[in-house]
């Protein structure tokens, strides 16, 4: 009996001491500040949060919360922890991961943000947190006419949403234009040119939200690609050849009545202001063999201007693009090989590209990476900074008897700041490179093989 | 961190010279396998001397082939 108390007692006290890392109630930001900037249709939002740790236990990580809209439309975040003073401020980034609460209210989503080292009770850690959102703008005419100007639609809180009690708070909104049609004014709001200011709120709840509406005048191009397949060509005979298959549209307000040329042409300020006509790529350093066409033929407004860090390219699709239009086209260019392949110190090779759309303030909503390695690899694997799908598929091409390995990488709403390196690694004999000149040989050995056997057959009737 | 760049074994600046002087003596040898054949009678041919003509035309001409299609942008 005795024995069975102590027994108890012995359990009750390791489960006491077990160094329980502080729940949502134990951190506070004393000081958030976040800008917002619309000047796009990607929104990016800045916040700079300064957190505290007000409970007894070390914290290692915290929690960034989103409305549910925002977790669909969240394309990247990223993480900075903020050392040091004003001029030797360094940044180091955080590893962020989108994660579940079990008891979220009203479908709030997360992304967990883990520190460097843990924050001890009493600490303050200064963070710098960026999220860019996509599909955010909702345009407000729905449709409008070539002559109009494009209006927007901007739903967010003014109030930032947290789940940790906010003591100071202010949220600075960037506009495109001067023309704000209206927004939401809590107090205290004002709006400066194209600046809107929210703030400062003192002392919010966790999981305090106040819905604003910012309905206000956005006419940069809303490009955005609906589906991008872009496919890597490896040979070790000396280049990488890349193609890409565009479906490009225009993802702001639908035109609605006619498209007047006249008025396009003559009136060009005024006319289509929302409108695009040119798009720019931004391509590898040492490029050649740069195509533009698509299933009619060749498309001639280009304008391909090479450089020492990168090319770009200038194109026009056939027509420009209004609300709803779209435009199909296909790019490709030919690399020299020893700019991304590469030998890893174990004997591996592997490819270095640039993950991500070429074209620049773009959207892409589906994109595909196929990466095609030559005959005889083994063993490929990708290496990707974030999560992508990954699968494996075999193309047949030229002088080609098993088939090629292809590596595809799929992802959805990616955005311009995903365009970072990754890596494919394989293994390849060199010997396996023989095998192309082999075949080429042993089928003229068989057409000499032949005319030999022709001469030497004989077929006459009569006997000699 | 030995991030070492990989090339093609031969410079690809040298694919077009390489692909016209393999091609050429690929042709010769061709020339001289097709005479052999057409000037010897059937009592003096060699078998072996017409399969090693035949194989290094062949050689020749397979190399000439891959160096034409890797000069002309078929990166094979």
């Amino acid at each position: 009996m005795a024995a069975r108390i102590g027994i108890f007692a012995v359990v009750v006290a390791v489960f006491l001491s077990i160094p329980a890392f502080s729940s949502a109630q134990d951190l506070q930001i004393v000081n958030a500040e976040r800008r917002i900037d619309l000047s796009s249709h990607i929104v990016k939002a800045f916040l700079t949060l300064k957190v505290e740790n007000i409970g007894k236990n070390p914290a290692a990580e915290m929690l960034l919360a989103f409305s549910p809209t925002q977790i669909k439309n969240l394309a990247m975040v990223q993480a900075l922890a903020i050392t040091g003073k004003k001029k030797k401020k360094t940044y180091l980034p955080l590893d962020v991961k989108p994660t579940e609460q079990p008891d979220a209210p009203n479908d709030t989503g997360y992304y967990r943000v883990t520190f460097i080292s843990p924050l001890g009770p009493g600490e303050t850690v200064s963070l710098e947190v960026l999220y860019i959102l996509t599909h955010s703008l909702e345009p407000f005419p729905v449709e409008i006419t070539q002559s109009e100007s494009q209006l927007v639609y901007y739903h967010d809180s003014a109030v930032i949403l947290s789940p940790y009690h906010v003591k100071q708070q202010t949220t600075f909104v960037k506009t495109p234009s001067t023309r704000v049609e209206s927004f939401t004014s809590i107090e205290p709001a004002n709006r400066a040119g194209k600046e809107i200011k929210y703030g400062p709120y003192e002392n919010r709840a966790s999981y305090s939200y106040a819905p604003v509406i910012i309905h206000f005048e956005n006419n940069s191009p809303f490009a955005v690609v609906e589906e991008l397949v872009r496919e890597i060509e490896i040979s070790h005979w000396g280049s990488l050849q890349i193609t890409e298959h565009y479906r490009l549209t225009h993802g702001g307000a639908r035109h609605k009545d006619v498209f007047s040329r006249v008025d396009y042409q003559s009136k060009r300020s005024v006319s289509g202001a929302s409108s695009f006509n040119a798009l720019l790529a931004v391509l590898p350093p040492r490029v050649n063999s740069v195509y533009y066409r698509d299933d009619i033929g060749n498309i001639s407004t280009s304008h391909l201007r090479t450089g020492f860090r990168k090319s770009e390219l200038e194109f026009e699709p056939r027509y420009p693009l209004f609300g709803g239009w779209r435009a199909t086209f296909i790019i490709g260019y030919r690399v020299p090989l020893e700019d991304y392949l590469f030998e890893a110190s174990d004997g591996r090779r592997y490819l270095n590209f640039t993950f991500g759309c070429p074209l620049v303030e773009t959207i892409v909503n589906k994109l595909t990476i196929k990466v095609v390695l030559p005959e005889g690899s083994k063993d490929p694997s990708a290496v990707l900074p974030f999560t992508v799908n990954q699968e494996l598929q075999v193309k047949y091409s030229y002088l080609d008897i098993v088939g090629r390995t292809v590596v595809v990488l799929q992802k959805d709403n990616v955005v311009p700041t995903h365009n970072v390196p990754f890596q494919v690694y394989y293994t390849f004999k060199p010997i396996y490179m023989l095998a192309e000149p082999f075949m080429l040989v042993s089928a003229f050995f068989f057409v000499f093989v032949a005319s030999l056997a022709y001469v030497h057959i004989d077929l006459n009737i009569a006997r000699k | 961190m030995a991030a070492k760049p990989i090339a093609s074994p031969i410079p690809v600046a040298l694919y077009p010279t390489l692909s016209v002087f393999t091609l050429a003596i690929g042709l010769v040898i061709t020339a001289i396998f097709f005479i052999y054949e057409t000037t010897s009678s059937r009592k003096n041919r060699s078998l072996g001397k017409e399969l090693a003509t035949s194989a290094v035309a062949s050689v020749f001409l397979g190399f000439g082939s891959l160096f034409l299609l890797l000069a002309s942008g078929v990166y094979v």
